[in-house]
């Protein structure tokens, strides 16, 4: 089923006079349970169009249905409220909150997605999580003394604790090695599975389609393939 | 504000920064403060430390107490119709000690009140400061307009006109020193006061800007703690803004995951007032150790009226400074912040 469609979506950067046109017309539709990933060259508009699907920017033009309602005519608060309950995030850097340690990471994503759920919950839930991404030795370390592959773990952990529906990953493993490169894909995977995610995904290395379900090729602002 | 204070935490170093300059222009402020207080207590503290009342003075007197001479029965009939009037005068002299030293005094004279001190025919009664000069309860003083001696009967806190200590001295020797049998003014405590159509009357506060020379190094000194202030106040305000549009990236992040903008400003103003209120903090505590520790010689009266609204002015600006920059962090969408984050 169905729960995310984005129909002839379009973006327009402006630089002074000049406009540039990212995006000319996308139409996608992302399923439960699967991975979708989005491949194309530099410049492609893989990026800009997964961002607005997440709400981080605003589309130009087009529809965006989250369960059956048009996210490009929602006010500000409620696509926040979106991006807090419904959405999770994983960027190509991570980006985890320099001063807060693992624990607190997931404690402050429970705490912004408004979960109700109590300290002891929330504990045994962060813990779980941890354990599912197999940083519950590292929860009282900082970002800083991470590695690369273990931020990626914590922001996935950091993406999916408040059981979001979708799950937008942006090059999530572009700062990686190889090895962790597979590692983060396969717990993506078995996210994606067991939580019955949509995931969507942004990607520029072929090594990791195989873990995506869908894969859809764009270029030049379109969907080609 | 969990996540607020975990950065304090976090980044001391940076927030310690922060909270230095703060403390430093505070703490410069109520110095500055402090010092143009106590010029001005040191010039009218004889007039400033009486309670509210009204202040007559000759209507030819065009407003300048120097230039005021109370009509003998006019004063008369005032300090009869109300018993709790004085009518005093203050005029600059000097006094010789035993070594024909000379020293600088404001001589003041009264009618019998409480709110002066009282002295007798060739008694003088000194501010403390004269203390310092080496004159002691027991000398005996001269002055060369007066035929006889004032024997010193004791000194007095705080009791300063003109930069000058004050010297209280008996009328009837005041009159023979300065050739004039008038006062220069009436006073009279309390709200209840009554219109006297011979005289003009003034508060307390229109009374110094009748003293010479009063509103002049007033002003200037105002104007120099304003300056003070707002210049303080737009580096607290800058500082603020800087701080958190340097965090512009982080604040994407905490959008982009969907935290609330109410609960950003909520992060800044947080940090804003901890640091803030810390640093007013050590900045009241410094700067009225200040005034114990000052040499005896500096004017410095720094009350905590003063310091209180001070540092409610820094407060001010210190939440618009945040405030303005918490206004750009809503404005901004949540990827364009993480963009300028990482640049």
């Amino acid at each position: 089923m169905s729960t995310f469609t984005i129909g002839e979506v379009k973006k327009t950067f402006s630089n002074g006079e000049i406009e540039e046109e990212v995006l000319k017309g996308v139409n996608l539709s992302l399923k439960e349970g699967e991975i979708t990933a989005l491949v194309g060259p530099s410049g492609s508009g893989k990026s800009t169009i997964l961002t607005i699907a997440a709400g981080l920017q605003k589309a130009s033009g087009g529809e965006i249905l989250f369960e059956g309602k048009d996210m490009t005519k929602m006010s500000q608060e409620e696509i926040r409220h979106i991006r807090a309950t419904d959405f999770g995030f994983v960027f190509q850097s991570s980006h985890l909150v320099p001063f807060l340690t693992v624990e607190e990471q997931l404690e402050l994503m429970l705490d912004v997605s408004e979960t109700k759920i109590s300290k002891k919950e929330q504990t045994t839930a962060i813990a779980d999580i941890l354990k599912l991404v197999d940083m519950e030795h590292r929860k009282d370390a900082y970002p800083s003394s991470l590695s690369g592959g273990e931020r990626q773990r914590v922001a996935i952990a950091r993406a999916i604790i408040h059981r979001p529906k979708i799950l937008f990953a942006d090059e999530p493993t572009a700062s990686l090695d190889t090895k962790r490169s597979k590692s983060v894909m396969e717990l993506l995977q078995e996210l994606t599975r067991t939580l019955n995610l949509t995931t969507l995904m942004v990607t520029h290395d072929e090594e990791m389609l195989p873990y995506a379900d869908r894969i859809i090729t764009m270029r030049d602002g379109y969907i080609v393939e | 504000m969990k996540i607020a204070w975990k950065e304090m935490k976090k980044s001391k170093a940076k927030f310690l920064i922060l909270g230095s300059i703060i403390f430093l222009v505070s703490f410069l402020t109520f110095i500055i403060s402090g010092l143009a207080n106590g010029l001005s207590q040191d010039n009218a503290a004889l007039i400033k430390d009486l309670p509210q009342g009204q202040f007559y003075l000759d209507k030819d007197a065009d407003s300048t107490y120097n230039l005021s001479k109370i009509d003998a029965e006019v004063q008369k009939q005032v300090l009869i119709d109300r018993p709790d009037a004085t009518a005093f005068s203050v005029q600059m002299g000097f006094v010789n000690d035993s070594e024909d030293k000379q020293h600088s005094v404001a001589f003041v004279a009264s009618t019998g009140s409480q709110l002066f001190e009282n002295v007798r025919e060739g008694e003088i009664v000194l501010d403390s400061t004269l203390k310092d000069e080496g004159i002691k309860v027991g000398d005996v003083l001269t002055n060369n307009q007066f035929s006889g001696e004032f024997v010193v009967k004791g000194f007095v806190d705080q009791q300063k006109y003109s930069h000058a200590p004050v010297a209280f001295i008996d009328m009837t020797n005041y009159q023979e020193i300065y050739r004039v049998m008038e006062m220069q003014t009436i006073f009279i405590p309390g709200k209840d006061t009554p219109t006297l159509s011979a005289l003009d009357s003034f508060s307390n506060k229109e009374f110094l800007n009748a003293i010479p020379s009063y509103s002049a190094e007033q002003m200037s000194l105002n104007m120099i703690v304003w300056f003070l202030v707002m210049i303080s106040g737009m580096l607290f305000a800058i500082f603020f803004y800087m701080m958190n549009v340097q965090k512009i990236g982080l604040y994407g992040i905490l959008k982009a995951i969907g935290m609330k903008t109410m609960s950003l400003f909520k992060m800044i103003w947080y940090q804003m007032l901890v640091i803030t209120a810390i640093s007013l903090v050590l900045s009241i505590a410094l700067s009225q150790a200040f005034s114990f520790i000052a040499p005896d010689g500096m004017p410095f009266h720094l009350t905590m009226n003063t310091v209180l609204m001070l540092s409610a002015v820094f407060m001010v600006v210190g939440f618009i400074g945040a405030t303005i920059s918490g206004f750009q962090v809503k404005r901004i969408e949540p990827l364009q912040a993480i963009q300028q984050g990482e640049m």
